[in-house]
């Protein structure tokens, strides 16, 4: 836009110049490591420890996501993952926004009560400690239910969602009201339908934090019995253990001597970005449609 | 006499309706009151409780006993972190690594986004915000695989370096503790810079146009419109953001120590959250480790409320 006022002298040539290198640079510094475990993963593991391996695998091989998928219990790690994400998503959508319905409906005597309860929330909270230890009490450690229970109502989704859905006009409701419609009946079929834009970015929000997170899974499972995939891939990362198994499976079959733990942390670490990489014009979208929602207080 | 039973009458019956008013008003409200029971009862016990949690921090708390058989032992363990030797160690990183957040991870994004503002093709722009953007999505536990495979002895930053004759052997910088600073800084960085671009983006796009104009009669270069024009309209944004910066000075980071801290970069990488998390879990000193993570998130919250004050009266806006 500004191209129009300026006229580009020999410096501003320069500076473009040197901007688009700049720039361009670090899209490489961004983009790189990712192409860098993307090839490692598809590449033979002891091949790859000759290094010299930069821009394309050099000895093509499956068998790092073979071996994770029949020895590593990786098609498991998945598969809670993204049952996590969808149990997580959908009711964390579903009672947050009905929260925000609640207290939107104008004359109900609750609302502010409500709401001001839940903003504290937002900014005080009892801890690690006492909420892990209230976790324990509740017996919901080593279940599934602990990824989504937890996070079933959320103050700053409430604020999205109700900055939404207080542009709705009330008559919307109250004629549903008049027809003896049910205050539930009015959320799922009326008021819901019409917030689409607000509950995709929250989905999006809730999705990506629900597959990305890792340390409630380490702190209420040790057991391991519900590990997500984020945490098997910090299991091969860190733990001296899991490294030392693969080490030994390795060493015991024929068909493994080629694998080397950079090879299998390298496929790991694709299947668990794949998912985010490939929803991603998606998110990108939503996600900055979010920021602007947030942006705006009543 | 007969005003005073007037009057009490009338009280009565204003009582009653009063009472039939309530009574109306929740049979009117009763399907919103029954999700609202839902929704209050939620919070109290996953929100609420875990706040009553830190009342064991007054006691010699164990699991498995209750609170009435537990001694109480008063500001005990509040007292205690700070005769530790640790606490200094921890305090310094805490603001070390906050404090190279706010001061290099503030100003890189504002360059980026003065940069891909003066971007003339539209779609190269596009292109660039998107892939700035993507590594926000991904999980710490990828970032810190990520850069276990580039650093690595075998990675390809080694493997570049000792190809080129600049380094003879491979430069080891994980588990180093002297670069865990530099370290935790870039990764932050190269995770963040994207994401928080996009709020300056965004204000810049709001600046008037006509001062580009203006500034074009009264012969203003492209640097000039920066410096003059771009850099004082986006002034606000930039003021806010810094000041409730300064409201997470405590809020050190927590995954990235976890996962790029190893035993030997403890002396650097140890701050206030992830010592709750050793102590408290880990080591299952519950009661010392509640009183000092709720000690850093009072001051915390007080950062907060103070750094809006200000912020409100500065710039107008605040978060809170």
């Amino acid at each position: 836009m500004k191209a129009a006022y300026v006229k580009n002298s020999v410096g501003g040539r320069i500076f473009d110049l040197f901007n688009v290198v700049t720039l361009v640079l670090l899209a490489f510094v961004m983009l790189y490591p990712f192409w860098n475990q993307l090839i490692i993963s598809f590449n033979v593991g002891i091949d790859t420890s000759r290094g010299g391996l930069y821009f394309w695998p050099r000895e093509f091989t499956l068998d790092n996501y073979v071996y994770m998928f029949n020895k590593g219990g990786l098609g498991k790690g998945a598969l809670i993952s993204v049952l996590r994400v969808v149990v997580g998503t959908v009711t964390t959508l579903f009672c947050s926004g009905l929260l925000a319905y609640i207290t939107t409906v104008r004359w109900y005597s609750g609302r502010r009560f409500t709401r001001f309860v839940f903003l504290i929330t937002m900014y005080f909270s009892g801890g690690l400690v006492p909420t892990y230890l209230l976790m324990n009490q509740l017996n919901l450690v080593e279940t599934f239910t602990i990824y989504w229970l937890p996070g079933l109502f959320s103050a700053y989704y409430m604020l999205l969602i109700s900055s939404y859905m207080y542009n709705l006009p009330d008559a919307l409701s109250e004629s549903a009201r008049m027809d003896g419609c049910g205050e539930l009946r009015i959320y799922v079929q009326i008021i819901a339908p019409l917030c689409l834009p607000v509950f995709a970015a929250v989905a999006v929000f809730s999705a990506v934090g629900h597959w990305n997170s890792w340390f409630d899974v380490m702190l209420y499972n040790s057991s391991g019995n519900w590990d997500t995939l984020q945490v098997y891939l910090r299991k091969i990362l860190l733990d001296i253990e899991q490294i030392s198994k693969l080490m030994n499976d390795q060493q015991q079959m024929e068909e493994m001597r080629k694998l080397t733990p950079v090879s299998i942390r390298a496929s790991t670490t694709i299947l668990v970005t794949l998912p985010i990489v490939a929803a991603y014009p998606f998110m990108q979208k939503y996600f900055i449609g979010g920021i602007t929602i947030g942006a705006v207080k009543e | 006499m007969e005003q005073q039973v007037e009057n009490r009458i009338k009280l009565q019956k204003e009582r009653g309706s009063r009472l039939s008013r309530i009574g109306k008003r929740l049979k009117r409200e009763k399907e919103l009151w029954a999700i609202n029971i839902f929704a209050l009862g939620w919070v109290f016990v996953f929100a609420y409780m875990p706040m009553y949690g830190i009342i064991y921090s007054f006691f010699d708390y164990f699991p498995g006993k209750s609170l009435s058989e537990s001694k109480f032992v008063g500001l005990k363990y509040y007292q205690e972190f700070f005769s530790l030797p640790d606490v200094w160690l921890i305090i310094r990183n805490t603001l070390v690594i906050s404090t190279l957040g706010l001061t290099i991870g503030f100003v890189a994004p504002i360059i980026l986004a003065l940069l891909i503002n003066e971007i003339r093709s539209r779609s190269f722009k596009k292109i660039i915000q998107t892939i700035t953007y993507l590594p926000h999505f991904v999980s710490w536990i990828v970032v810190a695989s990520l850069i276990f495979t580039m650093f690595g002895s075998e990675g390809v930053v080694n493997d570049v370096l000792i190809r080129l004759g600049i380094l003879d052997e491979p430069f080891q910088l994980l588990g180093r503790g002297e670069y865990f600073w530099a370290l935790l800084t870039s990764a932050n960085l190269w995770k963040g810079i994207g994401w928080s671009s996009i709020i300056y983006i965004a204000a810049i796009a709001g600046v008037d146009q006509e001062l580009y104009q203006a500034g074009a009669v009264d012969g203003l270069g492209r640097f000039g419109m920066a410096w003059h024009i771009t850099l004082p309209g986006i002034r606000p944004t930039v003021l806010l953001l810094f000041i409730l910066g300064i409201g997470t000075l405590l809020n050190a980071g927590f995954e990235q120590q976890l996962l790029l801290g190893t035993p030997t970069t403890r002396e650097y990488h140890e701050v206030i959250d992830t010592y709750v998390y050793r102590y408290g879990i880990q080591l299952g000193r519950y009661s010392f480790a509640t009183a000092v993570g709720l000690m850093s998130s009072i001051l915390g919250l007080a950062l907060v409320l103070i750094t809006n004050k200000i912020s409100k009266k500065m710039t107008g806006m605040s978060i809170v």
